[in-house]
């Protein structure tokens, strides 16, 4: 039987995943003041507000790897019962917590053979992953087997684009995740780096906005420049605390591609958050390319 | 020539004497992880601890000054410092003497054994310096000749270590760590020699707290770069089972809680250094797999403000400084955290002196400097100023107001060739339109005694009742609906600035208004459209 897995980075919470037929799901951990808190396992319900209010108030999180120990109990249980897994995941590019699960899964492997254990990388992180996520769920659920939903995910990975920007580059520096970032001190006059999933599944910064509303309107152009049946996939639109910035997004995106346009509003995950910090707003779309 | 005990330890004494003669100086380059300037000291603490061992064979002797550096290690460098000399004796396990082989197999084991004690190993440090000095030396047929060529070796890495990490090139040096390695090296090869090295220590052994301010932190002080916590903990046979524990979960803790972190487990004993801002919850963790042997717990703050107050007089040279002019004390902190090197009070009501930009150009010690006036009568006292500075290359950005100085400042690209920078910052300056809010000091025509009124130049655009009502009107003036970005700087005497900022986003929704606590004199706004 094949088993599907995914993780707290990708946007998808707990409720969601299993209605997209999930059973398993991995929590990407983050700490603050030396409190390690897991996501979904340490609280219920994400307080999107009270989280990014703690990083307005200058509190700066750190994000950790999981163990390979963390990882071998985790995936156990149906390595033991003999089910096939495939776990569709944030970027590997981004992070050093799948070299740890490599060990794990290495480890099983030898310990149940037979077991095949597949992976899909969505070569990105937060929103962005989440369409992806819920869609090769949702083939999952249509009875597809596990090569054909390899297959779709190896044509359609490369075609989900996000385009992002964030208020305070202090978190992205303090991270180191994002390349091509000016060495300037631009934030404090409104000027806003745009920053995208590279198709390498990196965070690369590629140009500039004078304040927000230019920013927005960036966005709204790449949807128009790049989008690829935008209408029939849906948009949507994640944002770290700052759903008014998002909704404005979403209308203007309906005013410009039609009201009928479906939007779904995501909130960032705490654990890739620290890494943006609050009043960031990204759009996904499917795409001609990244 | 073989390596035996004697050898060997006469090597660690002279690389300790070496280091304790340029300890002071290896301070003084110390800026990464963090700018505590005390590189120099911890690294001679720790060669220090173990250049009074002893031993009959080398593996002995070896075993043994890796055993008292481990209990002396200081501060990150001291302790991979340590992790060097346990990786040397662990090349040399169970021999009497060494030959070249056996010697250079143990420095290849000095290298592995340092990369693996740092949780995240970064390129650029004592890390590379040693690894690129012992690449390098690999081949060489005499003791001799591999400490000229890993000498040699390393002084040229430690000259390429500010292109492998940025915040070496920003400050101008090159990493503290791995110059201390190599005064080390140094001693050590005129040991070898038969040199003697005569130490300048004993009296004045370094004590950290010896010059410490404690005023540096006051109660309103942020702590802003935690505690630099350093133990040794032994594992408890009756809290973990000592043949199977993996120390991994430990470091794995750590990691998650803090930054900088060195750890390396030796049998029972686990040494610990780690940058935290909880170190209660560090300690109360760790005991649940043992007892502490040794704890040393600082505020780095303290340190790194005891460094700073050093390095005004000390500092190697950067390549780029920065002086600006501003009045108000919300601006001069605003200035600085956007990297002004040094703030000149001044302004409308007072202009500096010639001098005062001397002293700033003299104290930050850069080779290009870049002086923002940020007022129109300033402008030729820092352009004099500029003419007559001979010891670095002097630009003034002719910057005629605070908001025109901030726009310009939130532009500087460090990375940028100074050549094209000033022109880039000019044009920077000149693309902004600054607005400003004054009460009246006479009547004049239209304007009554105590109005507020809105300027730009020279120009009185508009008057108010209030300095809110005379902002509104001055954006208004100026267009502020055309604008991408509306900066409104808020001067100690202004009333209600949030207020005016929500009135402002509110009328101009196409701008971002931006609100920053300036705490200027003389202008209660001053209004800058980007």
């Amino acid at each position: 039987m094949l088993k599907l897995y995914t993780d707290s980075d990708t946007d998808v919470t707990p409720k969601v995943a299993k209605e997209h037929g999930y059973s398993g799901y991995i929590s990407m951990p983050y700490s603050v003041d030396a409190k390690t808190i897991h996501p979904y396992e340490d609280f219920e319900t994400f307080d999107c507000h009270g989280f990014y209010e703690m990083l307005r108030s200058g509190v700066l999180p750190t994000t950790s790897a999981i163990s390979k120990e963390r990882y071998i109990e985790i995936f156990e249980p149906d390595f033991a019962a003999g089910n096939d897994i495939l776990y569709v995941h944030f970027s590997r590019a981004m992070t050093a917590t799948f070299d740890a699960m490599d060990q794990a899964v290495a480890h099983l492997k030898t310990k149940y053979p037979g077991v095949r254990f597949e992976e899909i990388d969505t070569k990105g992180i937060t929103t962005i992953c989440y369409p992806i996520v819920v869609k090769a769920g949702d083939l999952f659920k249509a009875g597809k087997s596990l090569d054909q939903i390899l297959e779709w995910a190896a044509q359609e990975v490369d075609h989900w684009a996000m385009y992002f920007f964030a208020d305070d580059l202090k978190f992205f520096r303090r991270s180191g995740r994002v390349s091509g970032l000016a060495a300037t001190m631009g934030t404090l006059i409104g000027l806003r780096p745009i920053i995208y999933m590279s198709p390498e599944g990196k965070m690369v910064s590629f140009g500039t906005e004078k304040g927000r509303m230019k920013a927005m309107l960036h966005l709204v152009n790449k949807v128009k420049e790049l989008g690829l049946d935008a209408k029939q996939h849906g948009i949507y639109i994640g944002h770290t605390d700052a759903p008014e910035i998002a909704h404005q997004v979403g209308q203007m995106l309906q005013e410009s591609l039609g009201e009928d346009l479906q939007i779904t509003y995501v909130e960032c995950n705490p654990t890739a958050g620290s890494h943006s910090g609050p009043n960031g707003v990204g759009v996904c779309f499917h795409a001609i390319h990244r | 020539m073989n390596i035996d005990a004697q050898l060997y330890l006469n090597l660690i004494r002279g690389g300790a004497a070496k280091l304790a003669q340029e300890r002071q100086t290896i301070n003084e380059l110390n800026v990464f992880p963090i700018p505590d300037g005390d590189t120099g000291d911890n690294m001679y603490m720790t060669i220090e601890a173990g250049s009074q061992m002893q031993g009959s064979t080398l593996s002995q002797a070896a075993d043994e000054v890796s055993r008292g550096m481990l209990l002396g290690a200081r501060g990150n460098s001291g302790v991979i410092l340590s992790r060097i000399f346990a990786g040397i004796a662990k090349g040399f396990q169970g021999l009497q003497q060494a030959d070249m082989g056996q010697f250079t197999q143990a420095m290849q084991c000095a290298v592995k054994e340092a990369y693996s004690a740092v949780a995240q190993p970064v390129e650029g440090t004592i890390l590379t310096v040693l690894r690129e000095g012992v690449d390098a030396a690999g081949n060489a047929p005499t003791l001799e000749t591999f400490f000229d060529q890993w000498i040699a070796a390393m002084e040229q890495s430690l000259q390429h270590t500010p292109e492998l990490l940025d915040v070496l090139k920003k400050a101008g040096v090159v990493d503290s760590g791995g110059a201390g390695l190599l005064c080390i090296a140094e001693g050590m090869r005129a040991a070898l020699h038969g040199e003697s090295i005569a130490t300048m220590e004993s009296p004045n052994a370094p004590q950290a707290h010896q010059t410490v301010d404690f005023n540096a932190f006051t109660q309103d002080s942020i702590l802003e770069f935690g505690y630099c916590t350093e133990f040794l903990l032994r594992l408890q046979s009756s809290k973990v089972n000592l043949d199977s524990f993996d120390e991994s979960i430990i470091k794995d803790w750590l990691e998650s809680i803090g930054d900088s972190l060195v750890f390396f487990r030796d049998g029972s004993i686990i040494k610990v250094h780690v940058h935290t801002m909880d170190p209660g919850a560090v300690l109360s963790k760790c005991r649940q797999w043992g007892e502490f042997l040794t704890i040393k717990i600082e505020n780095m703050t303290l340190q790194h403000h005891e460094n700073h107050m050093d390095q005004r007089f000390k500092r190697a040279r950067k390549p780029l400084g920065v002086v600006t002019v501003a009045a108000g004390k919300g601006l001069a902190d605003t200035f600085r955290q956007m990297g002004a090197d040094a703030v000149i009070e001044g302004g409308q009501t007072m202009n500096p002196p010639v001098e005062r930009f001397l002293d700033a150009f003299k104290e930050i010690g850069a080779d290009h400097i870049l002086v923002f006036p940020n007022n129109s009568n300033i402008i030729l006292t820092a352009k004099q100023a500029a003419e007559i500075y001979a010891d670095a290359h002097v630009e003034v950005i002719p910057t005629k107001t605070l908001g025109e100085g901030y726009y310009a400042l939130a532009n500087l690209d460090a990375d940028e060739a100074p050549e094209t920078l000033v022109q880039s910052l000019t044009e920077a300056a000149a693309s902004v339109t600054t607005g400003l809010v004054s009460r009246a000091i006479r009547d004049a025509e239209g304007v009554k005694e105590g109005d507020y009124v809105g300027i730009t130049g020279k120009d009185i655009l508009c008057s108010g009742a209030s300095a809110e009502e005379a902002a509104e009107m001055l954006s208004e003036k100026l267009d502020a609906g055309s604008a991408d970005v509306l900066l409104l700087m808020a001067g100690q005497d202004a009333k209600a600035p949030q207020a005016l900022q929500e009135t402002l986003q509110k009328k101009y929704p196409m701008a971002e208004v931006i609100l920053l606590q300036g705490d200027q004199p003389v202008y209660d706004y001053i209004i800058v459209l980007c």
